[in-house]
């Protein structure tokens, strides 16, 4: 599914998208982040000033309607990392705006970033480019298992909620890392192409209406 | 692309985190100028595969051809491109991941809205700025360009610790004061020729901009602010504090390098182009704009912000880059052949034509309009061609104002079409303002699609330097013209405002609307922070529409119903911006609607020197949308031509805020262009 690629910031990729994280101060963005683009750990605490992002080149493989997979494409990552601190706030959600999808993560072993997300949401609501962008929740640390203090359920029934994917992942072993940020990446992937499959915005494609009646679904349920 | 109103407060940043996010910027700016540079290749290839595309609109085509490579069809392999609706033969053909095919231009399209990111892109823009809009609505009012669909939060903040020129020519960089090390490779410097006075206004030294900082802190807070304040403002600001310079950007498409100094003032745009920018987020970079060395007049205070109102369509130029959608546009159009288009306005044409509608958007207003022009109309049916005889021109005005010359020719199109294939054009005369043609430009068209055209005839001085000057125009409805027997007329000359033929023109029904200008009293955003704002100051009221309900529509076709809507405008600014659209109301030629349009954050002295534009459209599922008629609401003493019913409602309106002024207006059938 990934390779990488030396040259970063030449042209030679079909997709440029960008995905940002979010969530209170010292759930892991940072090292989540650096987990997935470098595959390494940092376990040393170092707050983010504002805003940072980090690159990665994956190879996408589209599925066709018909469950087979399809044409591949390179696509470049921005994952745009966030200060959760709340004095960066103003800035940080200035850049929800620029963000396809989101990693939306709390700490497992912290009840208040989980009651958070809440919040995040609703900032994401009002900040990002429409009102119900593709969001993935993510619950992280789960390594720390003595440590726990949200249960699987409990963020299981609030993403379900929310209607999004959820993930328990771990920065220090990689566990879901990749799975969660692929997920939102198919999200992403899928919204573009219903975006563009729509019929034009005005003049609804005509003479095929008939065979045009049942468009690709528009739920936004994570395929995995 | 931000909220309105929102502040992004940086003050509270230490110089070591500024540093550290222009680095990130200064990162990702790098990957955006990879973007970039990629999203322009793919625009070009999409373009090369529509000019392969064979037909156009201007011409006639046998109907068993396939519209992409004009092969003959076979009968078995037929079918319409869900796209375009072209006949398309097989091979000319994608087929998509929903199991459809399209034509392989339309094909492009979608591919394109993906991988360029516009399908993302397009989506925020209508999140930010429909329901606010009134951001772009001042922005464009000022003629400055207004915020690009594709630009980021991380652009915006770069760009105001650095001066940017958004054109790629060549510029001065002060780098000099600069503390971080900036991505030099992105900017040219130095490459110039001097600007000796500039450098000398142009000393700026750190001390100096702190005392502008403190000084000017709550007048101009910030970068974005100063971009929306009027650019008088700059011009007294910048001469009260010695410290900043003004600078202005010039034009940098061709057609504005000129010889004639006179007219410089018409022809730069200097809000499009100052970079303004005061240090708000980092707080060592320097502010300094830059005259290019031809245009180093010394700028009187506090008039140029007027005279580039002068100037129309030169913030329309730069506003839009090329759309996905547009540069497919012609390729539509030349399959509906809609009866009439808004959108043959120049901001929207295609690529093909830019370059004459640039031309065309220019100079507008610079010159007086005199004279007439004599010509001749003939339409011959069996060949299906529409001869235009154009014999000479009187008393044209001097193009060339300095040198009392003119170089006229005259130029052709069938509106609504306005692409470069519908142009046809006279030779020039030179040095005369009574040019003698006898040229007959000829177009190849059907009888029924004549009746709807509009014969736009306009004069033009051709300048050495290709920058022409506009000289006079005269637009003939011809549907209510005798076509088979060619005699000579003489039509006088007009400016750019038309005068509506409404008195001839057929009754199309009547709108009804009400019309509320609401004031508003909200607090005036905190000032006694530095805030680095992203947005524009709220403040002034709110102009609501509330779109009644339309009478006698005419059918398409008759004895039929229609599926109508109705769009608006708030014009000069045709952009997403002020568009605003009602929901289509089925199957009736009396629909109610019902529905309110808002436009926020406008002064009463703003909206008189504005045109709300409302269109009726009949709902095509197949084609595009089908003009059934419209209104243009404005003081009357604006570009814009308006009847009395129209001017005195936008009076009433403005007269008594805060309440509903309510009217019933005749549908137009044909909308004066915006400009």
């Amino acid at each position: 599914m990934f390779c990488a690629v030396s040259t970063m910031t030449d042209g030679d990729y079909d997709y440029l998208i960008k995905l940002l994280a979010l969530g209170d101060s010292g759930v892991g963005k940072t090292t989540f982040l650096y987990r997935y683009t470098d595959n390494k750990f940092n376990p040393k605490f170092i707050t983010t000033v504002g805003i940072d992002f980090r690159e990665k080149r994956v190879v996408y493989t589209a599925t066709n309607s018909n469950g087979t997979t399809g044409k591949t494409f390179k696509v470049h990552l921005q994952l745009w990392d966030t200060a959760g601190q709340e004095r960066f706030r103003s800035l940080t959600t200035a850049f929800f705006r620029d963000a396809m999808g989101f990693l939306l993560m709390f700490d497992l072993t912290s009840q208040q970033s989980f009651l958070n997300v809440r919040n995040w949401m609703s900032q994401l609501q009002a900040n990002a480019y429409c009102e119900n962008p593709d969001i993935v929740l993510v619950g992280n640390k789960a390594d720390l298992a003595d440590q726990r203090e949200v249960q699987e359920k409990q963020a299981k029934e609030l993403a379900d909620k929310y209607g999004i994917p959820y993930f328990e992942t771990s920065a220090a072993t990689g566990s879901e890392v990749d799975k969660a940020v692929i997920t939102l990446l198919d999200l992403v992937m899928k919204r573009m192409e219903q975006c563009v499959d729509k019929p034009a915005q005005e003049a609804p494609n005509g003479e095929g209406a008939s065979k045009l009646e049942a468009p690709p679904p528009t739920e936004k349920k994570c395929a995995c | 692309m931000l909220p309105d109103g929102e502040l992004i407060c940086v003050a509270f940043l230490t110089d070591a985190e500024r540093e550290l996010i222009l680095a990130v910027l200064q990162r990702d700016e790098k990957l955006r100028r990879a973007e970039e540079q990629r999203v322009r290749r793919l625009k070009a290839e999409l373009l090369d595969i529509k000019k392969k595309g064979a037909k156009s609109g201007s011409r006639t085509y046998s109907n068993r051809s396939c519209a992409r490579c004009l092969e003959p069809l076979s009968p078995l392999g037929v079918g319409y491109c869900q796209g375009c609706n072209h006949q398309v033969c097989c091979k000319c053909r994608a087929v998509r991941s929903n199991g459809f095919w399209v034509c392989n231009v339309c094909a492009k399209e979608v591919d394109l809205k993906k991988s360029t990111g516009d399908w993302f892109y397009d989506q925020r823009v209508n999140r930010f700025l429909n329901s606010p809009g009134h951001n772009l609505v001042g922005a464009s009012l000022r003629k400055r360009p207004p915020v690009k669909k594709r630009e980021t939060v991380g652009e915006v903040l770069l760009q105001s610790s650095e001066v940017r020129h958004s054109q790629p020519i060549p510029f001065r960089q002060p780098r000099q004061k600069d503390p971080v090390d900036f991505n030099k490779g992105t900017i040219p410097e130095a490459s110039d020729p001097p600007e000796p006075e500039l450098e000398q206004r142009g000393n700026v030294g750190k001390g100096s901009l702190g005392s502008y900082r403190t000084a000017s802190e709550t007048s101009v807070a910030s970068w974005k602010d100063g971009l929306e304040a009027e650019a008088t403002d700059w011009f007294s600001i910048a001469s009260s504090q010695e410290s900043i310079q003004t600078v202005l950007g010039k034009e940098s498409h061709t057609y504005s390098s000129i010889s004639d100094p006179t007219s410089i003032l018409h022809r730069v745009n200097p809000c499009s182009e100052i970079i303004f920018f005061e240090e708000g987020l980092f707080k060592n970079s320097t502010s300094r704009a830059q005259l290019p060395a031809e245009y180093s007049t010394e700028v009187p205070g506090g008039s140029m912000g007027d005279r580039s109102k002068s100037v129309p369509g030169l913030s329309m130029q730069e506003e839009e880059e090329e759309d996905i959608d547009k540069l497919v546009k012609v390729h539509r159009m030349a399959a509906h052949r809609s009866d009439f288009s808004l959108h043959t306005s120049m901001s929207k044409s295609s690529l093909d034509s830019m370059t004459s509608m640039y031309s065309e958007a220019e100079d507008y207003t610079s010159v007086e309009i005199s004279g007439d022009i004599v010509f001749s109309l003939g339409y011959d049916k069996p060949s299906r061609t529409l001869s235009v005889f154009i014999k000479e021109c009187h008393n044209l005005t001097y193009g060339d104002t300095a040198r009392q010359r003119s170089n006229p020719y005259v130029k052709c199109y069938l509106l609504p079409e306005k692409s470069r294939q519908s142009k046809k054009k006279t030779v020039i005369k030179r040095s005369t303002v009574s040019p003698i043609y006898n040229e007959t430009l000829k177009f190849s068209i059907s009888h029924s699609q004549l009746l709807m055209r509009t014969l736009l005839l306009s004069v033009w001085h051709s300048d050495l330097f290709g920058h022409n000057v506009f000289l006079g125009k005269a637009e003939l409805p011809l549907d209510c013209r005798d076509l088979d027997s060619a005699h000579e007329e003489c039509v006088a000359l007009r400016g750019k405002v038309i005068l509506h033929t409404k008195s001839f023109t057929p009754y199309k029904g009547q709108l009804v609307v009400s019309l509320k200008y609401v004031t508003t009293d909200k607090p005036s955003t905190d000032d006694a922070r530095v805030p680095f704002s992203l947005g524009k100051k709220s403040g002034g009221g709110e102009l609501h529409i509330l779109v009644k309900e339309a009478r006698d529509l005419t059918p398409r076709k008759a004895g039929g119903a229609t599926d109508s809507f109705v769009k608006g405008y708030l014009l000069p600014a045709k952009t997403r911006a002020t568009k605003r659209k009602t929901p289509v109301v089925r199957m009736t030629l009396n629909p109610h609607y019902d529905h309110t349009f808002v436009y926020k954050d406008l002064s009463l002295e703003e909206l008189r020197g504005m045109c709300l534009e409302l269109t009726v459209w009949d709902h095509e599922a197949v084609s595009s949308n089908d003009f059934l008629g419209g209104v243009q609401l404005n003081t009357g003493t604006a570009e814009w031509s308006a009847s009395t019913e129209e001017v005195s409602l936008w009076q009433k309106m403005m007269q008594y805020p805060n309440s509903w002024a309510e009217g019933t207006l005749p549908l137009c059938s044909s909308m004066g262009p915006s400009k």
